[in-house]
């Protein structure tokens, strides 16, 4: 069985819909390993001295669920979700602080994984709204012109090329990118259709309900219009270049030179790099500009996060084919 | 004619780079072929052919000139590997079988010397003067 951990990013929803969502949790037909709670509050509480949290821990111990409170860095929820993607389990669930997932999803979402899997997300109603999706196609094309899948009552499995607020994840194959802004707007989006364009299975499966109350607070509780507009111009930057394969060189002449070997089984490259003499193509400035954040194209940070024990090149063939 | 590139990357702060061979000089005293070494200005000269800061076009033409070439774990193994040359590379920390290229002589003395994580600034590793091959050793292999 895969490792399952459930995570929970919350701000300011302490006494109102997180209890919702831990006890839906803590509900579920099939318990995930672990269920960590990122508390990215100002001012953060010691939950353990409240009543109906002490409850909550008691349960999850007797049901023989790991738990663990961890206090964010504040830095938004993108931050709180990569370090869940690195926490060495399997797949990660998130579940929003004010999405309350009905007690079979998990185990819904759960059934349909397999090895060509990336993601799995079920439908997310957020009340009184009720959409029409029966034209919609999940594609990233699409994204203005239609309602998410997600909003409605999903029918029948399908395939998408992105996911909304609370899904299952395979944990470690892509980054979150740490560029966004503190709202970390679109952040999922561009999580999902990362694990989609590293030819994963992105899909949306019928019968597993979250509600989602959209309760005041929450993690994306900043009001600043500026941070939006940052993260919807790396959305429009990273999906502008859908049918390219973005390859950042942030490293050593040496690595160039290694690299330049596989450039050529690449399809659709757009390189951005620190020696065009080596490997032509635009400058990192421009990469970093561009897309906020270039850690996730780190060759030694990947390599570091895969143990990698094979030679150079080929972990610019795991990274970039 | 063969290349000797002696010395990689300088550290950021200021130590001596673990990948550097410490027994140059008894190597080049023990080689009876004509050397050029390649470098950057600021390293020390070993033999009276030392070209500073070549553009990769010349380094290119010098490789296809060359019987073979000697290098500590830098850029030039890769240059090298890139124009179909093969030649020895000196190993310490490194690890050989990520970094390195089975056409070339890849010489480490003991896999226990490889720092454990491979993937970290090499500031943070020793220097350890006991992880690398003696001059005899690698002359042997020229």
């Amino acid at each position: 069985m895969p490792k399952v951990l459930c995570s929970v990013a919350t701000r300011g929803r302490y006494f109102t819909t997180l209890p919702l969502v831990l006890q839906a949790i803590i509900n579920q037909t099939q318990l995930p390993d672990k269920l960590v709670i990122f508390d990215d509050n100002n001012e953060p509480n010691d939950m353990r001295k409240e009543m109906i949290y002490q409850y909550f821990f008691q349960m999850l111990n007797i049901k023989g669920v790991k738990w663990e409170w961890l206090y964010a860095e504040k830095k938004g929820q993108h931050h709180i979700h990569q370090q869940a993607n690195r926490m060495g389990f399997d797949w990660v669930w998130r579940v929003d602080d004010d999405a309350i997932p009905e007690s079979n999803v998990l185990e819904q979402l759960c059934s349909h994984i397999d090895t060509t899997v990336g993601a799995i997300g079920g439908s997310v109603l957020t009340m009184p709204n009720v959409f029409d999706i029966s034209k919609s196609t999940g594609k990233i094309k699409d994204i203005d012109s239609e309602p998410n899948i997600q909003w409605s009552n999903i029918n029948v499995t399908n395939e998408v090329e992105h996911l909304h607020c609370s899904f299952l994840y395979r944990a470690g194959i892509h980054d979150y990118n740490l560029g966004l802004s503190r709202v970390a707007h679109r952040e999922e989006t561009l999580f999902t259709y990362g694990i989609y364009q590293k030819k994963y299975k992105v899909l949306v499966v019928p019968n597993a309900i979250t509600w989602h109350l959209k309760a005041k607070g929450g993690i994306r509780s900043e009001t600043k219009q500026e941070m939006y507009a940052h993260d919807e111009q790396i959305f429009r930057n990273i999906v502008g270049l859908s049918n390219k394969t973005i390859v950042v060189l942030n490293s050593g002449l040496g690595d160039h030179i290694v690299f330049s070997r596989i450039l050529s089984d690449i399809p659709n490259p757009v390189v951005f790099t620190c020696y065009p003499e080596i490997v032509p193509g635009r400058s990192i400035a421009e990469a970093q500009a561009l897309f906020g954040n270039i850690d996730q194209y780190n060759i030694y940070g990947k390599m570091d996060q895969w143990k990698w024990k094979d030679s150079l090149e080929n972990a610019y063939r795991k990274l970039y084919l | 004619m063969i290349l000797i590139h002696p010395y990689a990357k300088t550290l950021q702060n200021g130590k001596q780079n673990p990948k550097n061979y410490p027994y140059w000089k008894e190597l080049i005293g023990l080689i009876s072929e004509e050397i050029i070494q390649i470098g950057v200005k600021g390293e020390e000269q070993l033999v009276p052919d030392f070209r500073k800061n070549l553009p990769i076009i010349e380094l290119r033409q010098l490789i296809k000139d060359c019987r073979t070439w000697i290098s500590v774990d830098s850029f030039f193994q890769h240059l090298a590997w890139s124009e179909g040359k093969p030649g020895i590379v000196l190993w310490s920390v490194s690890d050989p079988l990520i970094f390195g290229h089975a056409e070339n002589i890849n010489l480490l003395k003991d896999r226990a010397t490889l720092t454990p994580n491979q993937f970290l600034w090499w500031d943070f590793t020793e220097y350890n003067l006991e992880a690398f091959t003696s001059p005899e050793e690698v002359l042997k292999c020229l």
